[in-house]
């Protein structure tokens, strides 16, 4: 029997986006789908795990295994997946207020733990599905909520920055509107052995239609990627939040260890003998 | 003319591979902006987009003809040789919104198969090699006429001048 390559559309579930128009996930999810046809994954053997948001809806999307789970709990979610069935290549998808405010405990643990998961988070500092609060990336002095009518007054959640110092092996930041270069992270993230974190900006045209002028704002990372963490460090101290690239990428250790057997089980099992 | 070639295409294969990337995934585009608005209820535009998306599957069409015969490499999703972020002929998500005009989404449509035309155009101009410029220029005379045609579209687009579709629990409503 002769296999025929899957098209990036392949991988498209068929069900309907309800994004806004404009919205920087459909384009997320364009790369998404081009990654796996270019690296020729069967279906059966991708899962997309996601917690809550608008970037969250996602495993809905692509026709793959898929789990919509709790606000935040994305990342364990994921882990004990991967842990149980390694063969698996499992994604994470999430938004900024999912994966750094109420998951960000989880996120600082996946990343130091190093287990083999592709983290795709996209970010446009602000809650889209609850009507356009301020979240951790926000900044401080953004105002247009009524919730912070002066602002949040709170300095920015730093994701890149906090994902090298949590340990994380493999650091990168897209733009939804550069699919291509998107596209090329997302194929090395998954690619990674070890927790690979690619934080995308994807603008959100209805709360945050300022964003829009970050088609001309991004650049490329004056360097990178690294595979030293204080020249990584040095980098990012001096990132304004718009730098485009693999900032990071070394290779370590993935968990689970794989131990040698102390013994065999007869042998344990005669250590319960009375 | 824009400049919309980022490198050089000198074999017939790769010329191939880069017409059928840009037909097939301009139709997929304008497919999934009918679907989206749908969802969103500008039923006008998504009329719209569909009837596009019917057209471009056509080119697609024409184009994967002419591939029949050619073994077509394997270019990965970003080694395409084009300056934009996508295909020349796919919009842009970002400039999309639900409540855009059958004017506005017709002069969206022109724009990217203007660009189109320039693709074929500047590959009929620079590839050294005349098999490819020869059909490059045959396609260009092609996209021409898909110009045309939106152009004529365009000129009898009705527009009385009145606002734009409006929204009676807009996204910014208060909390």
């Amino acid at each position: 029997m002769t296999t025929v390559a899957l098209k990036a559309k392949d991988y498209k579930s068929g069900v309907k986006p309800i994004w806004c128009p404009g919205c920087g996930h459909f384009a997320v999810l364009a790369a998404i789908t081009r990654a796996l046809a270019y690296l020729e994954l069967p279906k059966e053997q991708v899962a997309l795990i996601s917690g809550i948001g608008c970037s969250s809806r996602l495993p809905a999307y692509v026709d793959s295994f898929g789990f919509h789970g709790l606000h935040g709990r994305a990342l364990p979610l994921a882990t004990g997946l991967k842990a149980a069935r390694p063969e698996l290549n499992v994604l994470v998808a999430g938004g900024d207020g999912d994966g750094f405010s109420i998951g960000g405990n989880h996120f600082l643990h996946a990343c130091r733990r190093n287990i083999d998961l592709t983290y795709i988070a996209m970010d446009n500092r602000v809650y889209g599905m609850t009507k356009g609060q301020a979240s951790p990336t926000t900044a401080p002095d953004w105002a247009e909520s009524k919730l912070t009518p002066h602002g949040t007054g709170v300095r920015r959640f730093q994701p890149a920055a906090i994902a090298l110092a949590a340990g994380a092996t493999f650091i990168a930041r897209g733009y939804s509107g550069d699919p291509k270069g998107l596209t090329r992270m997302l194929v090395e993230a998954i690619t990674h052995p070890g927790f690979s974190f690619l934080h995308v900006l994807s603008p959100c045209i209805t709360f945050r239609p300022e964003q829009r002028s970050w088609k001309t704002e991004v650049h490329p990372f004056a360097a990178g990627p690294y595979d030293e963490p204080v020249e990584a460090a040095r980098e990012i101290q001096a990132d304004d939040g718009l730098g485009l690239g693999i900032l990071y990428a070394e290779h370590l250790p993935v968990w689970p260890p794989h131990y040698q057997p102390s013994g065999t089980l007869a042998e344990v099992e005669r250590e319960f003998l009375i | 003319m824009s400049n919309v070639l980022a490198g050089e295409i000198s074999s017939l294969a790769e010329f191939l591979a880069h017409a059928l990337e840009m037909e097939v995934e301009s139709a997929e585009r304008y497919a999934e902006l009918a679907d989206n608005m749908e969802v969103h209820n500008n039923l006008q535009v998504a009329m719209l987009f569909r009837r596009l998306a019917v057209e471009g599957d056509a080119h697609a069409e024409q184009v994967t003809r002419r591939c029949a015969t050619v073994e077509l490499p394997n270019i990965a999703p970003w080694a395409f040789k084009w300056s934009s972020p996508d295909g020349p002929e796919s919009p842009a998500m970002e400039d999309l919104h639900y409540l855009m005009s059958r004017r506005q989404a017709l002069e969206l449509a022109l724009h990217n198969e203007v660009r189109g035309l320039a693709f074929y155009a500047e590959v009929a101009d620079r590839s050294p090699n005349p098999k490819v410029r020869q059909l490059a220029g045959e396609m260009a005379r092609e996209e021409d006429a898909h110009v045309a045609m939106l152009k004529s579209w365009l000129s009898r687009e009705y527009d009385d001048g009145t606002a734009p579709l409006g929204d009676l629990d807009p996204p910014n409503m208060p909390e």
